[in-house]
């Protein structure tokens, strides 16, 4: 015993000369992330060429109908940044420019706006409250010719089992201010619509190569919730604006599954029904196929049909004394389909994780006379 | 409707399964994100909601902001 408390103290003066580990917990571990980073960059750009016709619009001959033409150049910037551990937040800005045949009220009496621009900023900030709770506040302001809009969201989300179920929850207010015209095109003072939302989504694991989702969406509008210039023809041969009624309930309830497939593809096919108390309801079905070709690129083939019932209060042609129409061939009973192509590519680049670069293409058609061409490409920093 | 009820029922049974970590690397996959990329399901929601009295069930308020139905 005695020989072993010798030899004790005389180890400990050897301890207390230890000049410590050779390597530091940032040699072993690395440089601890800055406070303030940025995560992502992502830039998009998406033309949209639209020809068809409706009894809405007045670009055609009296009594309809008139030319949907529209062309739409859409670039939208997104920066994703983290600020410590638990703070991430999301930039958002969307900026249109609308080429329309002749849609808006002004264009009655003048060609001056056949050019729209607008744009919109959007934060959204999450914080992560633990390992397995997450909160998220959305600020959003838009502003275009006539129309003066602003949004905020609340947003939770919690993950359950090791993550293999993901509950998320969600509540929307989206307040428009907007100008009235008269059917000549006058200034007619100012009109609002308030549109508030509230959604449950549940993400669950079902394999180790199936996920699905489902999600239910209610959404209560209130106010002018016609736009403004939209025309319904008279069975007396003239034109009346368009009224709508002064509310509306909107209930969607969607459901998708994603399903990797052995030859290095993925499927996926998603469904919503959809019904309001204006008469529409809706089936919605949604296929794609994922296709990976090389190790840094895959292809995407999507397909989607859509069958809806239209609004109750639908017409090509009313009385002078109607209360309530529309000739909006959006609310019309229609079928709609989308064919579309995309090739993405992500690669290592030297100044970042890896740079994303994909472009695509879709087809939309319906049966009452609308098309639309879409190519849009994306560029993507991921740090 | 009973279609959807009953693959709801589903997939909730289904959540008795627990995949551990280290066996979801397919699920990690960009193919089998359900929203691959932000912009783009922005693009398109916005394309829908505009040219179709149907929107809604994607977590996005179904209406508003815009001079659309």
């Amino acid at each position: 015993m005695l020989a072993a408390a010798a030899a004790l103290s005389a180890a400990a003066p050897a301890r207390a000369a230890d000049p410590g580990p050779a390597f530091s917990d940032t040699d072993i571990l690395g440089a601890p992330p800055p406070y303030f980073r940025f995560e992502s960059v992502s830039l998009r750009f998406t033309r949209f060429d639209q020809t068809g016709t409706g009894y809405q619009s007045r670009a055609g001959p009296k009594g309809g109908p008139g030319s949907e033409a529209l062309a739409v150049d859409e670039a939208q910037l997104e920066v994703v940044a983290k600020q410590g551990e638990r703070i991430t937040y999301r930039l958002w800005v969307p900026v249109d420019i609308v080429t329309a045949a002749s849609p808006d009220s002004i264009d009655v009496v003048s060609s001056a706006s056949r050019q729209n621009e607008a744009a919109s900023v959007d934060l959204t900030t999450i914080y992560e409250a633990s390992p397995v709770t997450s909160l998220s506040v959305r600020n959003g302001l838009h502003n275009e010719e006539n129309w003066r809009s602003w949004n905020t969201s609340l947003g939770v989300t919690r993950s359950f089992a090791e993550d293999n179920t993901v509950v998320e929850a969600g509540v929307t207010q989206i307040s428009d201010w907007f100008d009235k015209y008269t059917l000549a095109g006058a200034h007619d003072g100012h009109t609002a619509r308030s549109s508030t939302s509230g959604s449950l989504g549940v993400t669950q694991i079902l394999s180790p190569t199936t996920v699905g989702h489902v999600d239910y969406g209610l959404t209560l509008q209130r106010g002018q919730l016609s736009n403004g210039w939209n025309i319904v023809p008279l069975t007396s041969g003239g034109v009346a604006l368009e009224v709508l009624p002064e509310g509306r309930v909107r209930h969607a309830l969607s459901g998708r599954i994603a399903q990797w497939l052995p030859w290095n593809g993925a499927a996926h096919a998603a469904y919503r029904f959809y019904v309001d108390d204006w008469g529409i309801r809706a089936h919605t079905v949604d296929l794609e196929l994922y296709q990976r070709v090389a190790s840094v690129a895959y292809l995407r083939f999507g397909y989607r049909f859509h069958r809806q019932t239209g609004a109750s209060f639908f017409h090509t042609r009313v009385e002078r004394d109607f209360t309530i129409a529309t000739a909006d061939s959006d609310l019309a009973a229609f079928d709609a389909q989308t064919l579309g192509a995309k090739v993405a590519v992500d690669v290592p680049v030297r100044f970042a994780r890896s740079l994303h670069v994909d472009v695509g293409a879709d087809r939309y058609f319906r049966t009452n006379d609308l098309r639309v061409n879409v190519f849009s490409c994306g560029f993507g920093l991921l740090f | 409707m009973k279609t959807l009820l009953l693959a709801l029922f589903a997939l909730v049974g289904a959540g008795c399964v627990v995949v551990p970590q280290n066996r979801r690397a397919r699920l990690a996959d960009p193919m089998m994100a359900m929203a691959p990329d932000a912009l783009e399901t922005h693009q398109k929601q916005k394309f829908y909601s505009t040219r179709e009295g149907a929107a809604g069930g994607d977590g996005a308020a179904a209406g508003g902001g815009c001079a659309c139905q």
